[in-house]
């Protein structure tokens, strides 16, 4: 009896999937393109990947897509902020000449803006670590009511009443859907392809032509495997750790870092080892965008350093706090750093969207 | 269209194929293998043996006087154990479940579980951290239901397990200010914890037999558990709000809450009630 059932059950669905696609056939013929997996390859100076990109492996419409989001204001509860607006490309997806960044209402937030670049090699997000899931950390600045201060299912409904997205959620996903977790995945496999591998560094590392480094840049690379490395490890520039560095802490702040997120005390005053790639490119420096040039940076690291709690044991090695260092030494580093620069990631029309 | 009428075809007689198979299937126990029926959870809130009634005061062996205006969980990857040891785990897309004193969600349900007879029941107070890295992919919409039910954080990008928030007084502090106790993990602590209940009866599952499992979630074993949480001691510098949001005081809680779910009772049988 049971079994009987069932099979009626099962003529019932037919009949009912029968219906629909006999509706179908009346309505308005939308061609949709086949969807292909994204040539996505991982450069062969660079580390494994921290994130697991296998559950949502970029693919040519979800990279499309979610290029798309990046730069849609309507993911802002105004429509007026893109995530474009505070990470601009020329800019190394950083905000460019901005300490804080004005969201919405002009709003300032208290953190620097990070560089969006080799997303997938890092294993955590922010300055305080307040996400580490690429496909999950969209919902912060999102939701964050001094950047986007949107939601999800509201975004999905205004992009349900625009039928270019429609089109593109159906291209991108087997489910077809216009819903939160297609936009994030969207949007984590734009940043996956986001990679920056094409320095004069990186051409110097794999023997390529254009990879020469002049005898400053030799020395400054030299100084800087001594001096930098402990934390800015691997060709990913980061070993993704939170520290103190010593930075003084600004009292208008008070900014705990990495406490913020965990509520740990050891945890005060550490924030997130940035990447160093496109450096040249990203000023104003630090968590909160104090310096404006990489000297000022240098001459924090050597002479600029304050002892607060949990100061870094490495920045306490040498008598002194931080790392001496003379000022031909500062100006090799700098030299070396500003051959990260990514010419071709900063221009590359795959991630720019004329809106 | 003519794909469709093939593909229909091709179902058609996959589906023919697999139900006759059960036609062959052993019975044993009193239930057919290959057969299905649901099962119910019922989740009583309450605090320290009584009900637990939104608005109304209770005072903890801290000395604090709680009154609870809210009292949200998440409870996840649920297993059932057969009396034979036989796990059989509800399938992960689907095991996550709130439940929510304001909103009236006190039932996790259950389809499709194998036949048979259960003993004891396991399940996950909040998201598990595996889970939480396979990111959207995985919580498919979860994350709009949690949303909706302040379940979770979006300074951080993670989810509270237990939102327990009201206003308290105490010894030191006679006027009622509000507490919030946001119970969850972050990329530093994995706070989720699993919980396994003895079932008092076993819980018959058959085809036309739905159990329902009774459980009652005690309140008060957040702050007033195994470790104590003093809710005066975590207010925030100006002194006009308690917040307890992360540090150790997460790692307690969760210590408390292996303690704060039993199985009252077991209903079996046809029909609904709880």
């Amino acid at each position: 009896m049971y079994l009987l059932f069932q099979r009626i059950k099962y003529v019932a669905v037919l009949s009912f999937i029968l219906l629909l696609t006999s509706c179908s056939s009346e309505d308005e013929y939308v061609a949709i393109g086949k969807n292909s997996p994204y040539q996505f390859q991982i450069p062969s100076n660079f580390p494994e990947v921290k994130q697991d990109i296998s559950n949502n492996y970029p693919t040519k419409y979800g990279v499309e897509l979610g290029r798309k989001l990046f730069y849609d204001a309507r993911l802002s509860k105004d429509n007026t902020i893109a995530c474009a607006f505070c990470h601009e490309q020329s800019s190394a997806f950083t905000h460019h000449g901005h300490d804080f960044s004005h969201g919405i209402g002009d709003q300032i937030g208290t953190r620097n803006a990070p560089a969006v670049q080799n997303m997938a090699w890092q294993s955590e997000y922010f300055y305080d670590g307040a996400s580490n899931s690429i496909e999950m950390l969209s919902i912060n600045p999102i939701h964050n009511p001094v950047e986007m201060d949107e939601t999800l299912p509201t975004i999905a409904e205004k992009l349900k009443q625009d039928s270019e997205y429609l089109k593109l959620f159906k291209q991108s996903f087997e489910d077809e859907q216009v819903s939160s977790t297609n936009i994030l995945k969207a949007l984590a496999q734009f940043m996956t392809v986001m990679v920056s591998a094409d320095s004069k560094y990186d051409k110097y590392v794999r023997n390529e032509a254009g990879g020469t480094l002049n005898n400053q840049e030799s020395q400054g690379l030299q100084l800087f495997q001594t001096n930098c490395t402990a934390c800015h490890e691997t060709d990913i520039f980061t070993d993704n750790s939170f520290r103190n560095n010593g930075l003084p802490p600004n009292p208008n702040l008070n900014d705990l870092g990495r406490e913020t997120v965990t509520g740990f005390p050891y945890d005060r005053y550490k924030f997130k080892v940035p990447s160093l790639r496109n450096l040249a490119v990203t000023a104003p420096y630090m968590h909160d965008g104090r310096f404006g040039s990489l000297e000022s940076v240098l001459n924090f690291y050597s002479n600029g350093m304050q002892k607060t709690a949990n100061l870094d044991p490495v920045m306490q090695q040498h008598g002194a706090l931080g790392i001496p260092l003379t000022q031909a030494e500062k100006q090799a580093i700098i030299a070396f750093l500003k051959t990260l620069t990514d010419e071709k990631f900063i221009s590359n029309p795959a991630f720019y969207y004329q809106t | 269209m003519k794909t469709n009428i093939k593909n229909i075809a091709l179902f058609l007689a996959f589906t023919g194929l697999l139900t006759s198979c059960n036609n062959d299937d052993s019975i044993s126990n009193g239930t057919i293998d290959g057969t299905f029926g649901d099962v119910e959870l019922f989740f009583d809130n309450g605090v320290n043996g009584d009900a637990l009634v939104l608005g109304s005061s209770y005072t903890n062996s801290n000395g604090e006087k709680l009154t609870i205006n809210r009292f949200n969980y998440i409870v996840s990857n649920i297993v059932l154990i057969k009396e034979d040891g036989t796990e059989v785990a509800y399938p992960k897309n689907d095991s996550y479940f709130i439940i929510s004193e304001e909103s009236k969600m006190f039932t996790a349900h259950l389809e499709n579980i194998p036949t048979g007879d259960y003993k004891q029941i396991k399940f996950g107070l909040g998201v598990d951290q595996q889970r939480y890295l396979e990111g959207e992919t995985a919580q498919q919409e979860f994350w709009n239901l949690a949303s909706a039910n302040n379940m979770v954080w979006t300074w951080s990008t993670g989810y509270r397990f237990i939102n327990f928030e009201g206003t308290f007084t105490s010894a030191t502090t006679t006027n009622a200010l509000n507490f919030q106790i946001h119970q969850g993990s972050n990329s530093s602590t994995d706070n989720y914890r699993q919980i396994t209940l003895n079932l008092p009866t076993t819980a018959r599952v058959r085809t036309n037999e739905m159990p329902n499992i009774h459980i009652i979630a005690d309140a008060n074993v957040i702050a007033d558990g195994t470790n104590k949480i003093i809710l005066h001691d975590n207010l925030n510098p100006a002194g006009t709000n308690a917040t307890v949001m992360g540090g150790e005081n997460l790692i307690k809680i969760a210590a408390n809450t292996l303690s704060m779910f039993k199985v009252d009772h077991v209903h079996n049988g046809a029909g609904s009630h709880h």
